[in-house]
């Protein structure tokens, strides 16, 4: 049967799944920050079941940085920017939804075919949601014109790849790990900048508008 | 001193001075000198790697510096010496120029992001680490962005945005695969596993293989976004054309070896393993095609910078089949090589078009005419970047060409002669027009002095390395033989060249 970790990861990437049915940005970044706290929860129950202590530190710092920080800081810029849902999605959300199912079909195959990580009976559970949340992400990136919802595809896809390091070994050593959530911070606030020079330039924060540099 | 404090000092107090000083003329008399001195630095922490007996300094488990990392740290810091010993000028012209109130805090931000950009490409060359190594890389992109975004306009904005979005996409990718190759140490190789570049290479017979190829594929993707391999090129263009010329240069000059040493570094442990041969027809293919789809693009070309921005992405197609051919030599060499020319080409253009004001390749016109000085250096600089003898682009070229028909890689030889000759077409072509086209002309405006030093010194430096034996130096004394040399090459590594 599934360990509570995997519980924790299939949740987050049906989350991830969810995020793509909704257009109302809002809802996105809600769901954003639920489907992180679940990721800092599959970890904190990794961190119980294989007893290595430096995780539970891992799980805070998602936690708190990935899960709390850059929501409240694009919360703040949603609420500036007035945005409220992205109309521009190129293909309609549900259609989105279940192509993303299919992918997430496609991850299983993907990820049965890669041994299992050493000492371990299987991971494909854990890493198939790791691979699907970097499949939703792409997807997200995509088929979404806000800058904002770039972002959040942005957010989920090294989420997923986060989950993927977790389950397929066990954990990447701590200070890289810290390394790169302060490099994804870093980029957030930098990206988030941005967008309100976006704004104030063009009066719009639709990238798929963005097309003068071209040959 | 150690060697880290040597490293850093320079940049971490120009830092410090872009902070605490407000007086312009000081702030931009104090940069060139603190960048200046930070040569001097690196030399004095590099002596060991850089010296004939081959040591390497190992700072701790995740830092260490050889040979190849020692020169391109230097390289690294000589670029940022001349593109920041430019800016003020630059900048002075700019200030000249502008028709607004001249905002002096930007260009402090611009040093300030400058002396940041310059420490991440050095944490490049220093880490032993792919996690390390990653971390590095992402830094890069977002201190750089800062530098694009200078000129607050609506098209430097836009290629900063993309920029920022394709460059983080394409290395999130790295970073899985970076995860790949430390999960492929986890099966029997390394106790619990490593991510440790020297170790992985030493235990690259016992890595799972297939971990490892998705690995090398992933990273290769990733770190190959940023060295704007066709077809994930798309930002490049953008982001050199719209950057200030100092900025594009340091990007052309600096921040591609960055991404090319990533890859190299990869391409290290996958040569050593099992797959190495698949890796080496890889980096071949991807080479060669980035070379060949950047030629063609050089040949329809509206703008100076976006021009060489094109040049920038053929040199990395030639690297890259460097490093494919397995040779660090040959990589140093012509990433040396193309640095030296391609900066040069990036001050000059930046100031025809600070003289003309216009990017427009189709405005600028008769430059022989109306500004002989410029014309002339701005031709010797593209001679260099395409590859012409005397320069040292050309021995660098011709050596990987003789190197991939010594390893049976004709397709790949005769492929790149082709790139090559087509992109010597295209730049001479536009260069005729811009020499000695007749049309619409503008009028030069002020000019600030002494902007022609450092292109001339640079220009210079790039004819003293086709002129000298920095080739057979570097071939014949530094070509230690890796695992991936006694894979793939023949006996006698070194190709001589008498000149």
């Amino acid at each position: 049967m599934f360990s509570p970790m995997e519980w924790c990861l299939m949740a987050a990437a049906t989350m991830a799944i969810l995020m793509v049915g909704s257009l109302h940005v809002r809802v996105n970044l809600l769901c954003y920050s639920i489907l992180t706290l679940l990721i800092a929860a599959g970890t904190a129950c990794s961190a119980m079941a294989s007893n290595e202590p430096h995780l539970f530190l891992l799980a805070a710092a998602i936690a708190v940085f990935k899960a709390i920080l850059i929501t409240v800081f694009l919360f703040l810029i949603i609420d500036k920017l007035d945005l409220s849902s992205d109309n521009g999605a190129s293909i309609s959300a549900p259609l989105a939804m279940h192509c993303n199912i299919g992918l997430t079909a496609c991850s299983y195959f993907l990820v049965n075919d890669l041994p299992a990580p050493a000492g371990e009976v299987h991971a494909w559970v854990g890493s198939m949601a790791g691979l699907s949340m970097v499949m939703t992400g792409v997807v997200l990136m995509l088929i979404r014109k806000l800058a904002i919802s770039q972002i959040i595809g942005f957010l989920i896809l090294e989420n997923g790849i986060y989950t993927f390091a977790l389950t397929q070994t066990r954990g990447m050593p701590l200070i890289i790990e810290m390394g790169v959530v302060l490099d994804l911070l870093v980029g957030v606030m930098v990206s988030g900048l941005l967008m309100f020079k976006i704004q104030s330039s063009f009066e719009h924060i639709d990238i798929s508008k963005l097309t003068d540099l071209r040959d | 001193m150690d060697t880290l404090t040597l490293l850093l000092i320079s940049p971490v107090l120009s830092i410090l001075a872009v902070i605490l000083i407000r007086d312009k003329a000081l702030v931009r008399l104090l940069i060139p000198i603190l960048f200046w001195t930070n040569i001097a630095l690196s030399l004095l922490a590099l002596m060991p790697v850089l010296g004939n007996n081959g040591e390497s300094l190992v700072i701790n488990r995740d830092l260490s510096i050889e040979f190849l990392n020692g020169a391109f740290i230097l390289l690294t810091a000589f670029v940022s010496a001349c593109a920041l010993t430019q800016t003020p000028l630059f900048f002075k012209v700019e200030e000249a120029n502008s028709l607004s109130p001249y905002r002096f805090g930007e260009e402090r931000l611009y040093y300030a992001c400058a002396a940041l950009f310059h420490i991440s490409m050095t944490f490049v060359f220093l880490s032993d680490n792919l996690g390390f190594l990653w971390i590095s890389i992402e830094a890069t992109t977002l201190t750089s962005a800062t530098l694009i975004y200078f000129v607050r306009t609506k098209h430097a904005l836009e290629a900063t945005w993309k920029y920022l979005i394709v460059c983080s996409v394409g290395i999130a990718f790295a970073l899985l695969g970076s995860i790949l190759i430390f999960a492929s140490s986890q099966h029997g190789a390394v106790e619990g596993g490593s991510l440790t570049i020297s170790e992985l290479i030493a235990h690259a017979d016992a890595l799972d293989a297939r971990l490892l190829r998705l690995g090398f594929i992933c990273c290769l993707v990733g770190y190959g976004t940023k060295a704007g391999l066709f077809p994930l090129h798309n930002w490049l263009p953008d982001a050199h054309s719209e950057a200030p010329a100092p900025a594009s240069a340091m990007l052309s000059g600096a921040l591609l070896n960055c991404a090319l040493f990533a890859i190299w570094r990869v391409s290290q442990i996958a040569s050593a393993s099992q797959s190495g041969p698949s890796s080496q027809f890889l980096l071949l293919t991807v080479g060669t095609i980035t070379a060949v789809a950047a030629s063609f693009f050089l040949v329809h070309q509206h703008g100076l910078k976006r021009m060489w921005a094109y040049s920038s992405i053929e040199n990395s197609g030639i690297i890259l089949i460097a490093i494919g051919l397995g040779s660090g030599p040959l990589f140093l060499l012509h990433a040396i090589n193309h640095s030296l020319a391609k900066v040069a080409l990036f001050l000059v253009s930046g100031n025809i078009i600070q003289l003309t004001g216009t990017k427009k390749l189709s405005e600028i016109r008769g430059l022989l005419s109306t500004s002989p000085s410029w014309a002339v250096l701005l031709s010797a600089a593209a001679l260099a970047v395409t590859g012409s003898p005397p320069f040292g682009s050309f021995v660098s070229e011709l050596l990987i060409i003789m190197r991939a028909i010594e390893m049976k890689q004709f397709l790949v030889a005769a492929t790149l002669i082709v790139a090559i000759t087509l992109a010597f077409i295209a730049v001479g072509m536009q260069l005729f027009r811009i020499l000695f086209g007749t049309g619409k002309t503008v009028a030069p405006t002020t000019r600030s002095s002494g902007m022609d030093l450092v292109p001339k010194l640079l220009v210079a430096l790039s004819l003293i390395c086709g002129f000298t034996s920095l080739p057979n130096y570097l071939l014949e004394t530094k070509n230690t033989p890796t695992a991936h040399n006694e894979l793939n090459a023949p006996k006698d590594c070194s190709v001589s060249l008498s000149l």
